[in-house]
C-alpha cells in the first residue's frame, strides 16, 4: 500500500486437472517489501496456485508477471533468475548433502567464475568458493543454524529442516519468496521464530508469500490475506477485514447446523 | 564442495595424482610382456569409460546404459575418417570424441523428460540401434567381417626429442593412460566446482534443483556430452590399439560391464570407478580359471555389491578409514558419496 | 495377395500375444512397484529351457512342460523379489533395484551359458507340423495352441484384476501403497504375489515361444526388446495399452519381417519405442499423472 508497483502480479488464473479445477480464475498482486499471504481449508487449491506462481505448472489460463515482466511461459528455473524463490510444503532438501553445502547450492545462479576456471580453479574460483562459503555462513546464522553447519541435513530435526530450506531458498537472494506451509510441523516457539524473520526479511525490501491453512498464525503477520475456497477466490483483504468476513468464517466452520 | 569427506580434498589430492602419473610412468617396466601390456591398455581404456559414466550416473544420477555405443561411436567414426577420407589421426580423433558426444547430448535431449527408468530403456534401445547399425550397415563399416589393418597413432616428433613411436605397446599405454590420467583431473576438477554441486542437486532432487535456478535439462544434456565424450575417446584409441575393429566389441554386454565397474568402485566418488576398472579388468585375468566365468562375475558383484555396499569400494575405503580412526565410536553409515 | 495379408497377420497375432504374455508381467510389476525387473527377459528363457528339458530329456508331454516353465518362473520371481526388491525398498533409491537386476540378468544369461552352451538347441514341439489349413491359409497347431492358451491367461488376468478382491487390491497397491496398507492389505505380500503371477506368465511365454524362437541363452533377450517397447508403447502399469500395443508389435514384426531382417526389426520397433518416448511418454492409453509437488 505504499503506492509502489506490486512485484508480482497474477491474472485469471485457471488451472485443471483431468476434469478437476484446482485453481479458477485468481487474480492477485502482491507489494514489495509486503507480506502475503494465501490462506483456505485444506483441498481449496493453494499450493496448485503456488506452483502456478512459481513456475512448477503452466497455467490453462491467465498470465503470471513478475516486476511487469510476463513470465507465464517461464519454466520453474528461469523464475529464479528473476528474482523468485521457494520453499516445499513437502521439505525437498539435499538430504545426502551437508546442511552448508545446501545453502551453498542455492548460489547456483550467482557464481562469478570464468568458464575456464571452472577447470583450473584460480584466483576467482577461490574468490567465488570464499564468498560462498562466509555468506552460507551468514544465512545459516540468519535462521539460527550455524551450529549445525556440518550436519548432515538429513539428521536435522523437522523444524530444523524447515529453516534450512528457508535459508537455502534465500541465498538464491530472491526479491520475492514463496513459502508452502511453512508451520506444518512445527511447535509453537519454531513458529514464533520463522515469523520472526519473515517480519525481517519485509523490513529489508523482500515480498514473502506466505502459504498456510491455519488463519491465527498468518493473521499476526500478513499485510494482505487471500482466502480460497474450491480453486476460487473467496476474499481478498486487510487481516482484519477477512477475519469479519461471513464466507470466510462459513468456510472454515461450516455453513451452519 | 566445501563438505564431503572427498578423499584427499586440497593438497594432498594433488599428490595423489602425482602418485599415479609416477605408477603409470612405471607401470610397462614392471611388465614387459605383451600379454600384461595389452591388459594394462585395456585398463586404461576401462578407466576411461567408467569416469566417463560416472560423470552421467553417479553426479548427474542419470543410468545411462549407452555407453557401449558412444565407445562404439567414437571408434568407428575416427577409424572410417582415417580410412576413407584419410584424415590425420588427430584430426580424426577429435571429430571421433565430438560425434560421441554430440551423439550423446542428443540422447539426453531426446530422453529429457523421462524418469529413471524410461531413460535407462531410451538408452539401452539407442545402444541396441546402435549396435544393430554397426553390424547391418555393410557398406559403411564391413559389417561383422570388421575394418582390418587400423594403424596405430601416428609417431609424434617434438622438436629436440626423438620420436615417439605407437607401434609398441608401452608407448601405447602411456598415450592412452596418460589421457586417462588428464580426463580424470578435469573431470575432477569439474566436479569440485559449482558445476559438481549442480549436477549432485539435480541427482539428489530435480524439483528442488529448479527451485534454485538449476536448468535441470540443460545440465542433464551437458553431463551426457561429457560422459559420452570421454567414451568417444577411449573409442578412438581402442581402434588404433587393437587393429580391427568389429561391431562385437560394442554389444550392449559393454554397458554393463561398465555400469558394473562404476557400481563395483562406488558410483559419484570418481576415484572409486578407477579402481573398479582397474579391479574388474585385472581380476579374470589373475584367476586365468575364470575365463568364461568372467561375466558372471560381473554380474554377481554387481548385485552383491548394490545389496550390501552400494557405496562400492569407496565405501569399504571410507568405513574402514573410520574405524581404523576412532575404533571405539559408532560405525558410519552412507551412501555413495 | 489377400491371403498372404492374412497369413501374416495371423502369424503376427500369435507373435504378437506371446510378448503380450511377457510384456504383461513387466508391466504387472512396474504398476505395482515402479520398478523394472531387468532379469525378466531370462525367467523366459529360464522358462523356454525348462520345457525342453521336460520334454526332451524327461519325455513330458508339451502341454504339461507349460505348466512346469510356469512353476519355474514363479519361482524365479519369488527369488529375485525376495533376494532383490524386497531388501532395497526400504531404501527408497529408484535406480538401484534396475542396476542390481541388470546384474542378476548378466548373471542368469551367462551362468546358462556356461550350462548349456552357445548352440541352439531344437525344441520341437509335437503340434509344430500338424496343420490346418482354411482359406487358402494355414496355422499350425502349435501357433493355435499359442493363441488359445495366451487368450485363456490374458483374459483370466484381466478378469482376475477387475473383479477379484485380490486382483483390486493388487491395483489399490498400485495406486497407492501406503493407504492400501492402511486399508488392512498387506502390499509385501501383494508385490511378491504380483511378482509370482509375473514371472509365471515370463516362464509359460518362454514355453511357448521355445519352439518359436532359436533357443539359446539369449533368447530372451531377444524378446525383451520388444517387451520393453510394447511396455512403453501400452503405457507402464496399463494392462489394456500392453495388449493391444503386444498385438501391434506382432503384427508390425509379422508384415516387415519379409522386408527387413531380424535385426533390423528390432531397430525399427526400437525406433518406434523411442518415438512413443518422445512424443507421449506415459503410453497410447494411460493417462496423465501430474506429479505431487
Amino acid at each position: 500500500m505504499t503506492g509502489a508497483p506490486p512485484i508480482f502480479h497474477a491474472a485469471g488464473l485457471c488451472k485443471n486437472f483431468g476434469g478437476v479445477r484446482a485453481v479458477h480464475d485468481i487474480s492477485l498482486a502482491v507489494a514489495p517489501a509486503s507480506v502475503f499471504a494465501i490462506i483456505g481449508p485444506n483441498g481449496a487449491g493453494k499450493s496448485t496456485l503456488l506452483n502456478l506462481m512459481s513456475g512448477i505448472y503452466r497455467p490453462d489460463a491467465g498470465s503470471v508477471l513478475l516486476e511487469d515482466r510476463d513470465v507465464t511461459g517461464l519454466p520453474a528455473h528461469a523464475r529464479v533468475r528473476r528474482g523468485l524463490a521457494r520453499t516445499f510444503q513437502k521439505i525437498r532438501l539435499f538430504k545426502q548433502l551437508s546442511v552448508i553445502d545446501n545453502v551453498i547450492a542455492g548460489f547456483h545462479t550467482h557464481h562469478r567464475i570464468p568458464a575456464w576456471q571452472y577447470v583450473w580453479h584460480g584466483g576467482a574460483f577461490q574468490a567465488d568458493r570464499a564468498r560462498c562459503r562466509a555468506q552460507a555462513a551468514e544465512l545459516l546464522a540468519f535462521v539460527g543454524l550455524e551450529r549445525r553447519a556440518h550436519a548432515l541435513a538429513g539428521a536435522l530435526a523437522y523444524g530444523e529442516q524447515r529453516m534450512l530450506e528457508v535459508a537455502r531458498a534465500l541465498a538464491t537472494a530472491p526479491r520475492l519468496l514463496l513459502i508452502d506451509e511453512p508451520a506444518a510441523g512445527l511447535n509453537a516457539a519454531e513458529v514464533e521464530a520463522l515469523l520472526d524473520r519473515i517480519r525481517v526479511l519485509r523490513g529489508r525490501g523482500m515480498a514473502v508469500v506466505v502459504v498456510e491453512h491455519n488463519m491465527d498464525l498468518v493473521m499476526n503477520v500478513a499485510d494482505r490475506v487471500l482466502v480460497m475456497d474450491y480453486g476460487e477466490l473467496l476474499f481478498e483483504g486487510t487481516p482484519r477485514d477477512v477475519q469479519a468476513h461471513p464466507d470466510v468464517i462459513a468456510a472454515y466452520l461450516g455453513a451452519g447446523p | 564442495m566445501s563438505d564431503a569427506a572427498s578423499p584427499g580434498s586440497g593438497q594432498s589430492r594433488w599428490w595423489g595424482i602425482l602418485a599415479a602419473a609416477g605408477v603409470i610412468a612405471v607401470l610397462p617396466l614392471i611388465f614387459p610382456d605383451s600379454y600384461w601390456r595389452t591388459n594394462l591398455i585395456i585398463c586404461a581404456l576401462n578407466v576411461m569409460l567408467a569416469i566417463g559414466l560416472d560423470f552421467v550416473l553417479g553426479f548427474a544420477g542419470q543410468l545411462n546404459l549407452g555407453q557401449s555405443a558412444f565407445y562404439g561411436i567414437g571408434a568407428y567414426v575416427s577409424t572410417l575418417l582415417i580410412m576413407r577420407l584419410g584424415l590425420p589421426f588427430w584430426a580424426a580423433f577429435v571429430c571421433g570424441v565430438a560425434a560421441s558426444a554430440a551423439s550423446g547430448m542428443a540422447l539426453s535431449l531426446f530422453a529429457v523428460r523421462l524418469r529413471g527408468h524410461y531413460l535407462a530403456i531410451a538408452s539401452l534401445g539407442f545402444a541396441v540401434i546402435t549396435y544393430q547399425v554397426l553390424l547391418n550397415w555393410i557398406s559403411l563399416t564391413q559389417g561383422p567381417l570388421g575394418i582390418y589393418a587400423i594403424a596405430p597413432p601416428p609417431a609424434i616428433a617434438l622438436p629436440g626429442l626423438p620420436a615417439i613411436d605407437f607401434t609398441n605397446l608401452a608407448s601405447l599405454f602411456y598415450l592412452v593412460a596418460g589421457f586417462a590420467l588428464i580426463a580424470y583431473v578435469l573431470l575432477d576438477q569439474l566436479v569440485r566446482s559449482p558445476v559438481g554441486e549442480t549436477l549432485t542437486a539435480i541427482r539428489e532432487d530435480e524439483v528442488s534443483a529448479a527451485s534454485l535456478g538449476i536448468d535441470c535439462r540443460a545440465w542433464k544434456v551437458f553431463a551426457f556430452g561429457i560422459g559420452s565424450a570421454v567414451a568417444g575417446a577411449a573409442g578412438c584409441f581402442y581402434a588404433s590399439f587393437v587393429g580391427t575393429l568389429v561391431p562385437d566389441a560394442f554389444f550392449i554386454t559393454e554397458s554393463f560391464t561398465i555400469l558394473a565397474m562404476v557400481i563395483v568402485g562406488g558410483m559419484g566418488t570418481l576415484v572409486g570407478p578407477v579402481a573398479g576398472a582397474i579391479l574388474l579388468t585385472v581380476l579374470p585375468e589373475l584367476l586365468r580359471g575364470i575365463g568364461d566365468w568372467r561375466l558372471i562375475v560381473y554380474g554377481a558383484a554387481l548385485t552383491l555389491v548394490v545389496l550390501f555396499m552400494p557405496g562400492g569400494i569407496a565405501q569399504a575405503v571410507r568405513l574402514a578409514r573410520d574405524r581404523l580412526a576412532r575404533p571405539r565410536s559408532r560405525a558410519v553409515a552412507g551412501v555413495g558419496r | 495377395m489377400l491371403t498372404v495379408a492374412v497369413q501374416q497377420g495371423i502369424n503376427g497375432l500369435v507373435v504378437g500375444s506371446l510378448y503380450v504374455l511377457v510384456a504383461l508381467g513387466l508391466t504387472l510389476i512396474y504398476g505395482v512397484l515402479v520398478q523394472i525387473n531387468f532379469a525378466h527377459a531370462d525367467i523366459v528363457t529360464l522358462g523356454a529351457f525348462s520345457a525342453y528339458f521336460f520334454t526332451h530329456a524327461l519325455g513330458g508331454g508339451y502341454l504339461p512342460s507349460i505348466g512346469v516353465a510356469l512353476v519355474v518362473g514363479a519361482a524365479f520371481g519369488f527369488l529375485i523379489n525376495a533376494a532383490v526388491f524386497a531388501p532395497l525398498r526400504e531404501r527408497g533409491n529408484e535406480l538401484l533395484p534396475l542396476i542390481a537386476t541388470i546384474g542378476v540378468s548378466v548373471m542368469l544369461e551367462n551362468g546358462m551359458l556356461a550350462w548349456f552352451g552357445p548352440i541352439p538347441y531344437a525344441f520341437d514341439s509335437p503340434y509344430s507340423d500338424q496343420v490346418i489349413r482354411f482359406a487358402g491359409t494355414f496355422i499350425t497347431v502349435q501357433s493355435l495352441l499359442i493363441m488359445a492358451v495366451s487368450a485363456a491367461t490374458i483374459g483370466l488376468l484381466y478378469a482376475f484384476m477387475k473383479f477379484t478382491f485380490l486382483g483390486k487390491a493388487l491395483r489399490a497397491v498400485a495406486q497407492d501403497r501406503e493407504t492400501a496398507g492402511l486399508m488392512g492389505i498387506n502390499p509385501n505380500q501383494l508385490i511378491m504375489l504380483t511378482f509370482v503371477i509375473a514371472s509365471a506368465l515370463a516362464g509359460m511365454g518362454g514355453a511357448m515361444l521355445g519352439p518359436v524362437l532359436v533357443l539359446t541363452p539369449f533368447a530372451g533377450a531377444s524378446v525383451i526388446v520388444k517387451a520393453f517397447a510394447i511396455v512403453i508403447i501400452g503405457g507402464f502399469g496399463n494392462v489394456e495399452g500392453t495388449i493391444i500395443a503386444g498385438l501391434i508389435v506382432g503384427l508390425i514384426e509379422s508384415y516387415t519381417t519379409q522386408v527387413l531382417g531380424p535385426g533390423l526389426i528390432d531397430i525399427v520397433v526400437f525406433a518406434l519405442l523411442l518415438l512413443m518416448l518422445a512424443v507421449r511418454p506415459t503410453g497410447l492409453i494411460a493417462e496423465r499423472r501430474e506429479e505431487n509437488v
